[in-house]
């Protein structure tokens, strides 16, 4: 029995080795299973360690994140607000601009009505004022620089008989010839409209009468104005305005008649004073008391002022009309001069002046109406003596000039003329300022009617003078003939 | 034919306005003068045709009626007159250039405005005249 036991036994033993062999190899496939799956572990220790880090790493940055995300909500919170502000505001703007639009749509309307109302307006104005330059009661022409008319009215068609189209872009001074008043045609040259086309400020010859001449060579007087067109401060043209002054003629003809009657009329009751007075004083009706005379001296006395007033505005209505034709001959100034002064020593004497004559040694006789001179003389003298002062220094003398002119000059230390009235001192009717409270006789009519007659004469007369220093007239006279039926002082 | 009363000079005052008339009258007698007074040209033309010894004429312009004082100047005046030479003053207040030329074309001894003088100076100018006539 061992043997087979042993047999038995060592089979088994055999068996269990093998089995534990297997199981060897079995724990070692598992060990070394564990080995890998120890080395698994810890790789995935490993990993999750990463992970965990990562995690961590996510986390932290999860935490920045989400503060981040809270500063920007926080922002967005604020925007928000600030949003929900700026529409309100939006909302508000938008309403504003609703009212605008509807404002502004209204007012188009308006506007629109306005300006159809001012259009119509101008319109209205347009056709007005074309209608009031067509019925202008005077000729009315315009033309361009070149002189070519340009416009005329319904005057000008009615009084020169020319229609609009006959004569538009024609020159005007060839279309309608000027005649002076002895029916000489006036040249280009001499014509207004050419001269005011050339640059003369402003022509008025309403004291200048001429003629046009129709388109039937008929002839009518007319006075007319010319004034250039300018626009930015060029001559683009000339606008001539004229009437028919044959109406006028026949009045200044009815003037002359009435300077006549009026001389006759106005002369006749002064000379009954005059000479009742006359007769009374002189005795002729009876003795009269000293008191009586002397009244009858002032009604004397206040008669000739009259008389004399009367004579001074007819003599002013002789130089207006041109009637005033003095008769010149040789005359002798020296002589006339001298005698005037003389005329006048009373006055002279009572206010105490002290008057001297300077005559030059050559002063040849002039071609002058002496009766004339003696006026121009006699009221430059009196003035002198009016207007200078008790015990002032009055000086007349008599010179010639290098262009053979006589002048005469009169110096006085008397009130002299203030500045700003020289320009007027010749005008009609002006009396300065500083000498009516001192003088109530004078006219004002003086030196217009000494200029007068010493500009028709083809004379001049002017001054110089400082105000209470006195002042000096000069007058110049031609030697020869005078200009014959020369023109007004006041004629342009 | 009214004969002449005395040996004074005799002036005819043809003038129209009455007071200015009188006052003449009175000036002229009281220098020494006879006066025979007119108030229109016809009128004044008559006494020159009645009275021969008229030596003198105080004329004035404008006059009744529609002559005036030229229309009896020419007449007096024109070539076959008898009273040619007889002294006319004309002593008038219209004093305008044609008329003045007209009275001494025609031959008047004197023009005078009546504002501008005195009674005594025309009277004088009228004694002067006939102290010593001048052609």
């Amino acid at each position: 029995m061992s043997t087979s036991n042993d047999k038995k036994t060592i089979a088994t033993s055999a068996s269990i080795a093998r089995k534990l062999e297997v199981l060897a190899q079995e724990k070692e496939t598992a060990r070394q299973k564990l080995v890998v799956t120890a080395k698994k572990l810890a790789a995935t220790a490993k990993e999750n360690e990463s992970i965990r880090r990562k995690l961590v790493e996510t986390a932290k940055q999860l935490a920045v994140t989400a503060k981040e995300k809270e500063v920007a909500r926080r922002k967005l919170v604020v925007t928000a607000k600030r949003l929900a502000v700026t529409a309100e505001e939006k909302e508000s703007t938008r309403r504003k601009l609703v009212v605008t639009a509807k404002e502004l749509k209204r007012l188009y309307g308006t506007l629109e009505k306005k300006v159809l109302r001012r259009t119509k307006d101008l319109e209205h104005i347009r056709s007005r004022n074309e209608a009031i330059l067509t019925s202008i009661g005077d000729g009315l022409v315009v033309v361009d620089k070149e002189g070519k008319i340009s416009y005329i009215n319904k005057s000008f068609e009615e009084m020169l008989g020319w229609k609009t189209q006959e004569i538009i872009g024609k020159s005007m001074v060839e279309v309608v010839p000027r005649e002076d008043l002895h029916g000489v045609e006036v040249s280009f040259k001499e014509r207004i409209l050419t001269q005011v086309l050339a640059g003369q400020k402003f022509v008025a010859d309403l004291t200048n009468p001429f003629y046009y001449i129709r388109k039937d060579k008929s002839r009518f007087p007319a006075s007319s104005i010319v004034a250039p067109v300018i626009l930015n401060k060029k001559i683009v043209g000339a606008v001539e305005v004229f009437r028919d002054i044959t109406k006028e003629k026949g009045i200044d003809k009815a003037k002359t008649e009435f300077v006549s009657l009026a001389s006759h009329q106005l002369r006749t009751p002064l000379s009954t004073v005059n000479w009742y007075s006359e007769m009374l004083l002189t005795g002729d009706v009876g003795e009269i008391s000293a008191e009586q005379k002397m009244y009858l001296e002032e009604i004397y006395k206040g008669n000739q002022r009259m008389v004399d007033l009367v004579n001074t505005l007819l003599d002013v209505s002789r130089i207006e009309l041109g009637t005033f034709d003095g008769e010149s001959k040789p005359t002798n100034i020296v002589g006339l001069v001298e005698s005037v002064v003389d005329e006048q020593k009373l006055q002279v004497a009572e206010k105490k002046l002290k008057i001297s004559c300077i005559f030059a040694v050559n002063i040849p006789l002039i071609q002058v109406d002496p009766k004339l001179l003696r006026m121009v003389i006699q009221n430059l003298l009196s003035n002198s003596i009016k207007y200078t002062p008790e015990r002032g220094r009055i000086e007349v003398a008599l010179l010639l000039d290098d262009k053979k002119n006589v002048i005469f000059k009169i110096t006085d230390t008397g009130y002299g003329i203030p500045k700003n009235q020289y320009d007027k001192i010749f005008t009609k009717l002006f009396r300065a300022d500083n000498v009516i409270g001192k003088d109530t006789e004078g006219t004002g009519l003086g030196l217009y009617i000494a200029k007068s007659i010493v500009e028709q004469s083809g004379g001049k007369l002017w001054f110089e003078s400082e105000e209470n220093k006195g002042s000096t007239f000069y007058a110049s006279l031609q030697i020869g003939k005078p200009k014959k039926n020369g023109v007004p002082a006041n004629g342009t | 034919m009214i004969k002449k009363p005395t040996n004074k000079k005799v002036v005819l005052v043809i003038e129209d306005e009455r007071p200015l008339l009188q006052v003449i009258e009175a000036k002229l007698t009281g220098a020494g003068f006879d006066v025979i007074s007119a108030r229109t040209v016809d009128q004044g033309l008559h006494y020159m045709e009645e009275v021969d010894t008229i030596d003198a004429v105080w004329l004035d312009h404008y006059l009744f009626g529609d002559k005036t004082g030229l229309d009896f100047v020419a007449k007096l005046k024109s070539s076959d007159s008898k009273w040619k030479h007889l002294p006319i003053f004309v002593v008038s207040n219209t004093a305008s250039k044609d008329n003045l030329r007209s009275y001494i074309r025609l031959g008047v001894s004197k023009y005078s405005v009546k504002a501008d003088h005195k009674l005594e100076e025309m009277t004088q100018d009228i004694k002067d005249f006939l102290d010593s006539p001048q052609e």
